[in-house]
């Protein structure tokens, strides 16, 4: 039982980290982006961002099962049940909740940071590489908050991997099968594993946080 | 280095913030920004820190475009990084590529000449108001740009504070071997820290020049309040007259002015109240018999300019 | 088939039925553990050692229907022309990828039963997956991967229209699928409503019931999906 439990967490850390990875590298700079610029329909793109952040998880999965299908646009990629249409749907689901906080911690940032950067000299890169250290509170919280809400969901995880034991199966799928099956102990170790993960990741977060 | 503005025109949302067909600023001279509130003071500090973009015109530094490596600025508020005063210095020396050693002694120096040396491992983000403003200036100090920037210095510090800036900044400001372009609301500060004075009203330029000149010729109504004085009518004529110049009894330009108020500020008395509609103040000293509200009393303008 | 039976039964006999739809498995051990009042399974294996054990009693037998082998149309595998289940079995093993319920249920345990019949150890196999889930998922699975399963007849046909997948080997009387129903034993369970489980069973196994079974799905699908067994066995 052992052996298997830790295949399937290492398969969930590893999907769920690669789309927070990537949800962070794509959503951070949309979120900087937006926070330091006003531009036309600012206010309706932020609306549509904290939509994005609320949409149901299995909406999203949905979504993407009909554009992987066999018979949908992106069949013949072949990636529908696989681990990679998993991190492509947690990646959707992941990156309005980067970009929402992003924007959110960086529009907390006192406004004339900013313009003493510019003063200063610091170019672009430079300027979002320190204002995103002098946000890394809120930062943090994003990263917690976009991992938190992938790892724990279900329904877009199994509607896309399929919960294919040996390739797909990932915590929350292996929870609803083994509950299914009336292993409720196995369900219940599964369920505490997943609670510990998420607790370490948010410590992790949060040590790093609360530094200097 | 000369800084100049040619047809500048700032405007935000179909509001004109600033409108200067043309402005010259002598190289090397500290000069004062002098205006009311929302006049359009900071806007002017920001288009040549280049911090706004003006619709139409263009600013000039030492006859070349606007450049951050020219200028220091010197905020109003406090804006660090939340690190130690140490990496908040270092942070612009590090931006212009010095080597370490260099940021080290330029850092010394202005942290010595500013008194801050005793905060370099304090988090900046959590000084007082006299210290933070203190480490700005040593901020602005290190860069040795030829060109600084400062907007309102003295505000919003503590009496004993502020004294003693008031008193050090000129000392300070000659450290900086650079054009000082200040800021202030306060024509008693401008005065005292400037050669030359740029009145700006509405985002016009009312008045430029040297500061005697400016302040000997007001012209105009906006300019003459903007400097502190009170213009006030005599026999169909407009006058302005410095605060100083107003003195109790008769004399070759005499009022009367009407009590609304006696303060007693212990050591002095001041009477507060008007000549016809505008209002006025005189100060006198204690010891005479002061007057009682409703009163109407006799001044006199020591010095007086016309106005057209 | 049961959203015909139960409002029908429920509306004949008046007794309030809550269905509880999981598979075979699960629903045998919440029958030990006396949560149900009746159950209605295909596991005849796992069965039996329930009903050592005492936890299920009354038992009859109701139906069965047929367990196929569903595959992609160009079946790669050739097992339209294996003769024997276990040769088919082989045959997939050898080259494709199979899908399985890995649920416990019913078609689980006889997939694993035919495995066993053809010597192959199912978890030593590279290219079998188990998907957890119920039929219908499975399918769709087995569908989108070009994949090989064994599905019963009936749940095939209602998905039909929206697969790929064909009936590439059926009629090994291995692959047959039986249906009983029992009541969980009021011995061991007294609160168990016992006279409304036995009121159900004698609804299932009666004339007109077990003629509907028959006719079943005819309409829709041109062919029976389940054949009733009950009157047979009464006869035999």
């Amino acid at each position: 039982m052992t052996e298997q439990f830790l295949v399937i967490v290492l398969r969930t850390l590893i999907v769920s980290g690669t789309a927070t990875a990537m949800a962070v590298l794509v959503g951070f700079p949309l979120g900087y982006g937006i926070a330091r610029r006003s531009f036309r329909g600012r206010t309706l793109l932020l609306g549509f961002i904290n939509t994005g952040m609320g949409m149901p998880p299995v909406v999203v999965g949905l979504v993407v099962w009909v554009l992987l299908v066999r018979s949908g646009p992106f069949g013949d990629l072949d990636l529908i049940y696989t681990r990679t249409a998993m991190v492509l749907a947690q990646f959707v689901i992941a990156t309005p909740i980067v970009v929402g906080f992003t924007t959110a911690s960086l529009q907390a940032l006192p406004p004339r940071l900013a313009d003493l950067l510019f003063v200063l000299g610091a170019g672009r890169m430079r300027t979002m590489w320190i204002l995103a250290r002098e946000a890394k509170l809120g930062l943090a919280a994003t990263i917690m908050a976009a991992f938190g809400a992938i790892v724990s969901e279900v329904g877009a995880s199994m509607i896309v991997g399929g919960n294919l034991e040996r390739s797909t199966r990932v915590l929350t799928t292996a929870i609803v099968t083994e509950t299914s099956r009336g292993e409720i102990e196995r369900a219940l170790v599964l369920g505490l594993i997943l609670l510990g993960l998420t607790f370490i990741v948010n410590l992790a977060l949060t040590i790093i946080q609360q530094r200097r | 280095m000369d800084v100049s503005l040619e047809s500048v025109r700032v405007e935000r949302d179909s509001r004109v913030l600033l409108d200067v067909p043309s402005l010259l600023l002598r190289g090397g001279r500290t000069v004062a920004v002098l205006g009311p509130n929302g006049s359009g003071k900071t806007t002017l500090l920001r288009v040549i820190a280049g911090l706004d973009r003006p619709r139409v015109g263009r600013v000039l530094i030492g006859g070349l475009p606007v450049n951050a490596s020219r200028v220091a600025y010197v905020f109003q508020e406090q804006v660090f990084l939340r690190r130690s005063v140490r990496d908040n210095l270092e942070l612009g020396l590090r931006l212009r590529g010095l080597e370490t050693k260099e940021r080290q002694v330029r850092m010394e120096e202005a942290s010595r000449l500013l008194g801050v040396t005793h905060l370099m491992d304090r988090r900046a983000d959590r000084l007082s108001g006299g210290e933070g403003r203190r480490v700005s200036l040593a901020r602005a100090l290190c860069l040795r740009a030829p060109l600084v920037l400062l907007d309102e210095p003295l505000e919003g510090l503590d009496r004993p504070t502020y004294s003693r800036l008031l008193h050090e900044l000129p000392q300070l400001l000659a450290a900086f071997d650079a054009t000082k372009l200040l800021v202030t609301h306060n024509p008693g500060e401008a005065l005292r820290f400037a050669q030359d004075l740029v009145v700006l009203v509405d985002g016009k330029v009312l008045a430029s020049g040297e500061k005697s000149d400016v302040a000997t010729n007001p012209h105009v109504r906006e300019v003459a309040e903007a400097l502190g004085y009170f213009v006030v009518i005599r026999d169909g004529r407009r006058v302005a007259i410095p605060p100083g110049a107003l003195r109790p009894g008769p004399g070759p330009l005499d009022f009367m002015m009407d009590i609304d108020e006696v303060i007693d500020l212990v050591a002095t008395t001041e009477i507060a109240g008007r000549i016809g509609e505008v209002h006025v103040h005189v100060e006198l000293p204690t010891g005479s018999e002061p007057p009682a509200r409703g009163d109407r009393i006799s001044l006199h303008a020591d010095r007086f300019f016309e106005l057209k | 088939m049961l959203d015909v039976l139960v409002p029908r039964f429920e509306k004949e006999r008046r007794i309030e039925v809550k269905v509880i739809a999981v598979g075979s498995g699960a629903a045998l051990r919440m029958a030990e553990r006396g949560d149900i009042d009746a159950v209605l399974v295909h596991s005849p294996t796992a069965e039996q050692r329930y009903v050592e054990a005492g936890d299920l009693v009354d038992g009859r037998l109701v139906m069965h229907n047929d367990f196929v082998i569903v595959g992609p149309a160009d079946d790669p595998a050739g097992i339209q022309k294996s003769t024997s289940i276990t040769e088919a079995m082989r045959a997939i093993a050898a080259r494709s990828v199979f899908i399985s319920r890995g649920d416990d249920s019913g078609t689980h345990t006889q997939e694993l039963a035919l495995w066993a019949a053809a010597r192959i150890d199912p978890k030593s196999l590279p290219r079998r997956e188990e998907s957890g889930q119920g039929m219908g998922a499975t399918l769709n699975i087995a569908d989108q991967k070009r994949a090989y399963t064994l599905t019963d007849r009936g749940t095939y046909l209602a998905q039909r229209r929206n697969l790929g997948l064909a009936i590439l080997f059926h009629g090994d009387p291995s692959l047959r699928n039986v249906y009983h129903v029992y009541a969980v034993s009021p011995k061991k369970h007294p609160s168990v409503k016992t006279a409304e489980a036995r009121a159900f069973i004698d609804f299932l196994v009666s004339a007109p019931i077990q003629q509907l079974i028959a006719s079943f799905g005819r309409d829709k699908y041109g062919e029976s999906l389940f054949f009733p067994d009950a009157l047979k066995e009464a006869r035999d």
